[in-house]
């Protein structure tokens, strides 16, 4: 295939996961996080391509699409339970809404 | 005449499932009528079943019949199956019988209570249990009958349940009975193993055990258990006098008639299985004579009317002991049924009485009855002369014919002889005891201010009359079945069941006979003298041997002993156990369960910080870990 | 010549996604956050279509950089985009404890591919023309993985209706 081989993607794809992983574990602010999390899935769409080209088989993209309309519907509801926590009046940090705590 | 047994069986259980299932919808007396209308079932059915044994000639006289195979456990096979013969037929006459007469008093007697259906429904669940336990045809069957029986007993005894006394008394006939009951078991078990079944045509063969072998001894010793707990014989019999606590047709039914009977019935029975260990069989003769000393006693010192008759009940079942004891099969069952007549009829007139003076039943405060209840009077004196044995009422020809039987069997026989001719002198002396004081001199003020006067409506419902008067008639005529230098009736009627030892003849027989009459004239004379003119002479000899009152009093002390040697260290190693064991170990460490478990998941719930960044720190961290894994382990 | 064009393309591609990346991670304010997001998204798409995803990468473009970025947007415009100083109170044991999660996977990966992966990975399929092209992408939606096409339009009609939900409720102060 033209360019580098699947190694490479693979490697790019790890590389963003854990930059997505470190936002998620480290901002505070849910709007951040949610962006962080966007990363993530979208370093493993670039892994299921990378794979699904290597071994020619169409179901990868498919697989890759259907992730990208969950993580929309995903973006939705968090965005929207971003949108109703505000109304509380509650300060937009995780660290403060800890009202399920056991 | 099978169908006839069968219907006769049933009819009881039907009436109990008619009563309980109809309930509230069939009024308390038409209850009654339900259980006394099914004793009379039984009975005709009975009488058919009898008519047609009649027929037959006596080899033939003895049919089995199964319904169905109740229990099949590898190769045990147990049927329920009735056995229809001579003894058999002889028990359902007087179980319906007598049993119907009673039923039919009840329901004069327990007019008004307000759980009237209930005791109906139990009256006739213990016909049902009666005349399971004899027409049994194998010995399962019976235990079945048995236990159902003792379990009628206890709901009778304690049927008027609020009562604190009646639930013991209920309790500890219950837990006599399963002692017998118990012993009975094991009996059973070693027929088990050594014949491979229970059915009579099985277990009665000669060649069960070798004679006097310890297998057959103990089978014997089982069973004799058994009856000496049914039949409150000592030294199992203090549940007996308790159990007056039930309603009077209850003690007239079971605790005279009937249930205590069931004892000499099993030994009657097994009688094969006794003549196999003769000094077991030696040894029910032995008790019941102790029995009888002891009981009589006990009788002459008691204040309540009930348990002086239960006392004479216990007594007289002595007898029947001594007589199958000693082999006189048919002059124990003769006396049986004499004295299910006569017994009946002392309850049944005690509980006209007893009515008559709003449920008092301390002698003390009765006398001169005699001129407000005649009826009741003559027909109490009817039986007291019967039990006394005077001729020629009931009692007399069956006591005599054990009698006879005793003085012809030796020197254990002449033993038992002495001490149940004494006995008859005890039993003349505290009947008459009882007649004279309830019934004779002078009208006493507690009686004079309850008991109505004989104006307006009789002494009591008819439906409480007319079964007095027909025992009184069978009291009366009734022993003319057996009569010494005459004929045997129950001995030949029962003959292809049991062989019956002969009674003596000639010399000896009258002696016998002559000797037990002038000795229960004499004990009648004495109790006249005594109480019939209030001598003093009661109070005098208690005041000299005052150990002696107390020791009657004390019912021998019976009582006080099996408390000190059962129920104190029961009672005390229950206490012990609930402290020691109960609480520590139990209770205890229950509670430690719960608390251990909270505070183990109050630590475990710091997990749950509520802060999503822990959360998800834990997944990435997770994720590493077993991504390492992964990669370590392939 | 193609072949080093496309090696240049692609270094340029995934060196502009590994810094956005970290950008958006990095920025404290939100809004700059969803422009890295922006380009982020932008050179996946690239990265795609170097795959032969020609497909993915439009709706990439459309659906993401699209919609769901417009719609953060949205939200930050909305709210007034607060900003948190994620590096305010030092390094706590969470940052530490993140940075050695992250790490230790991204490590972890590159490991094994770097020890498994070996031969099985040198040499791509040989793949036809039609290969990530609308037409292949409707055959396979319509066709093998037709329950996957019908569960994510369920998925986005409850993800729709949740959403009105959540921005509906009336909070509690104001309920009459």
């Amino acid at each position: 295939m033209a360019g580098p081989s699947v190694a490479a993607y693979l490697v790019v794809s790890v590389l963003l996961f854990a930059t997505g992983a470190f936002g998620v574990l480290i901002r505070r602010s849910p709007l951040i996080i949610l962006l962080a999390l966007e990363i993530m899935l979208n370093a493993g769409n670039l892994a299921l391509l990378a794979f699904s080209r290597h071994a020619g088989n169409g179901d990868g993209q498919i697989f890759a699409l259907t992730v990208m309309v969950v993580a929309a519907a995903e973006a939705v509801v968090g965005l929207g339970l971003i949108v109703a926590v505000s109304r509380q009046r509650v300060e937009l940090d995780v660290d403060r809404l800890t009202s399920l705590r056991g | 005449m099978i169908p006839a047994a069968w219907i006769a069986l049933f009819a009881p259980l039907g009436g109990v499932l008619v009563i309980t299932l109809l309930g509230q919808r069939i009024s308390r007396f038409q209850a009654g009528l339900v259980a006394s209308g099914s004793t009379l079932v039984s009975f005709v059915c009975s009488l058919i079943a009898f008519l047609a044994l009649l027929d037959e000639s006596p080899a033939e006289r003895i049919h089995y019949s199964t319904l169905w195979t109740w229990l099949s456990a590898g190769d045990l096979q147990f049927g329920a199956e009735i056995l229809v013969d001579p003894l058999s037929v002889f028990m359902m006459l007087v179980v319906s019988g007598v049993g119907f007469l009673i039923l039919s008093y009840a329901v004069g007697y327990m007019h008004g209570d307000p759980e009237e259906r209930r005791y109906h429904a139990y009256k006739a669940l213990f016909v049902f249990s009666m005349l399971l336990l004899v027409q049994s045809g194998n010995l399962l069957l019976l235990l079945a009958g048995w236990g159902l029986v003792g379990l009628s007993s206890y709901l009778l005894i304690n049927y008027w349940h609020i009562r604190a006394t009646a639930v013991a008394a209920g309790k500890k006939a219950f837990v006599m009975n399963a002692i017998g009951d118990a012993t009975f078991a094991l009996a059973l078990f070693l027929l088990i193993q050594r014949a491979g079944s229970l059915d009579f045509r099985v277990v009665f063969q000669e060649g069960v055990a070798e004679k006097s072998s310890t297998v057959a001894v103990l089978i014997a010793l089982g069973l004799l258990g058994g009856a000496v707990a049914k039949s409150a014989q000592i030294p199992l019999h203090t549940w007996l006098p308790d159990a007056m606590e039930g309603p009077t047709p209850v003690s007239a039914l079971i605790h005279a008639a009937t249930m205590v009977t069931a004892g000499v019935y099993l030994i009657a029975r097994t009688h094969v299985l006794f003549e196999l260990a003769p000094d077991i069989q030696h040894l029910a003769g032995i008790l019941g004579a102790i029995t009888i000393l002891v009981a009589g006693l006990i009788a002459l010192v008691q204040t309540d009317i009930k348990r002086v008759i239960a006392y004479s009940t216990m007594s007289q079942i002595g007898y029947m002991f001594v007589a199958v004891g000693l082999g006189a099969y048919g002059a124990g069952l003769f006396h049986l049924m004499t004295h299910a007549f006569f017994k009946a009829l002392l309850f049944m007139a005690a509980g006209i009485v007893i009515h008559a003076l709003s449920d008092e039943q301390d002698i003390r405060r009765m006398g001169g009855l005699a001129r407000r209840l005649p009826f009741t009077y003559r027909t109490f004196l009817v039986g007291a002369l019967a039990l006394a044995a005077v001729p020629p009422f009931a009692g007399f020809f069956s006591k005599d014919s054990i009698l006879g039987s005793a003085a012809n069997a030796g020197t254990l026989g002449w033993a038992l002889w002495g001490v149940a001719a004494f006995g008859a002198f005890l039993t003349a002396l505290y009947t008459f005891r009882l007649l004279f004081i309830v019934f004779g001199g002078e009208l006493s003020a507690f009686a004079r201010e309850h008991a109505p006067a004989l104006s307006h409506h009789g002494e009591a419902a008819f439906s409480m009359l007319w079964p007095v008067g027909v025992l009184t008639i069978l009291s009366a005529v009734g022993g003319f079945l057996q009569v010494p230098w005459g004929w045997a009736l129950v001995d030949d009627w029962l003959h292809p069941v049991v062989e019956s030892a002969e009674e003596a003849t000639g010399l000896t027989l009258a002696f016998s006979v002559v000797a037990t009459t002038a000795l229960a004239l004499a004990g009648i004379a004495l109790a006249w003298r005594i109480w019939a003119r209030a001598d003093p002479l009661p109070s005098r000899l208690r005041r000299r041997y005052p150990w002696a009152a107390r020791t009657l009093e004390e019912k021998f002390y019976f009582d006080a002993a099996y408390d000190r040697a059962f129920y104190e260290p029961a009672s005390r190693s229950a206490a012990l156990a609930l402290q020691y064991v109960e609480q520590p170990l139990f209770l205890r460490s229950l509670g430690e369960l719960g608390r251990g478990v909270r505070s183990l998941s109050g630590r475990l719930s710091a997990v749950q910080t509520g802060s999503v960044r822990s959360y998800a720190l834990a997944l990435g961290a997770g994720a590493a870990v077993i991504a390492l894994v992964f990669l370590i382990v392939s | 010549m193609e072949e080093f064009l496309v090696w240049v393309v692609w270094v340029l591609a995934a060196a502009a996604l590994l810094s956005s990346g970290i950008a958006v991670v990095l920025f404290s304010n939100p809004f700059f956050s969803a422009l890295a997001l922006i380009v982020n998204l932008a050179s996946l798409a690239v990265l795609y279509l170097i795959l032969a995803a020609e497909f993915v990468a439009a709706a990439q473009v459309l659906v993401y950089a699209g919609a769901i970025v417009v719609m953060f947007l949205f939200v930050i415009a909305y709210l007034g985009g607060r900003a948190d100083a994620p590096w305010a109170g030092g390094p706590t044991l969470q940052s530490v404890a993140a940075i050695v999660a992250a790490g230790a996977i991204a490590v972890e990966v590159v490991v094994v591919v770097a020890l498994k992966a070996g031969d099985r990975l040198a040499n791509a399929a040989e793949i036809p023309a039609t290969f990530g092209s609308p037409s292949e992408i409707g055959r396979l939606f319509l066709g093998p993985h037709l329950l996957a096409f019908e569960v994510t339009s369920i998925v986005l009609l409850v993800a729709a209706v949740g959403g009105v939900i959540l921005g509906t409720a009336v909070p509690r102060e104001r309920r009459g």
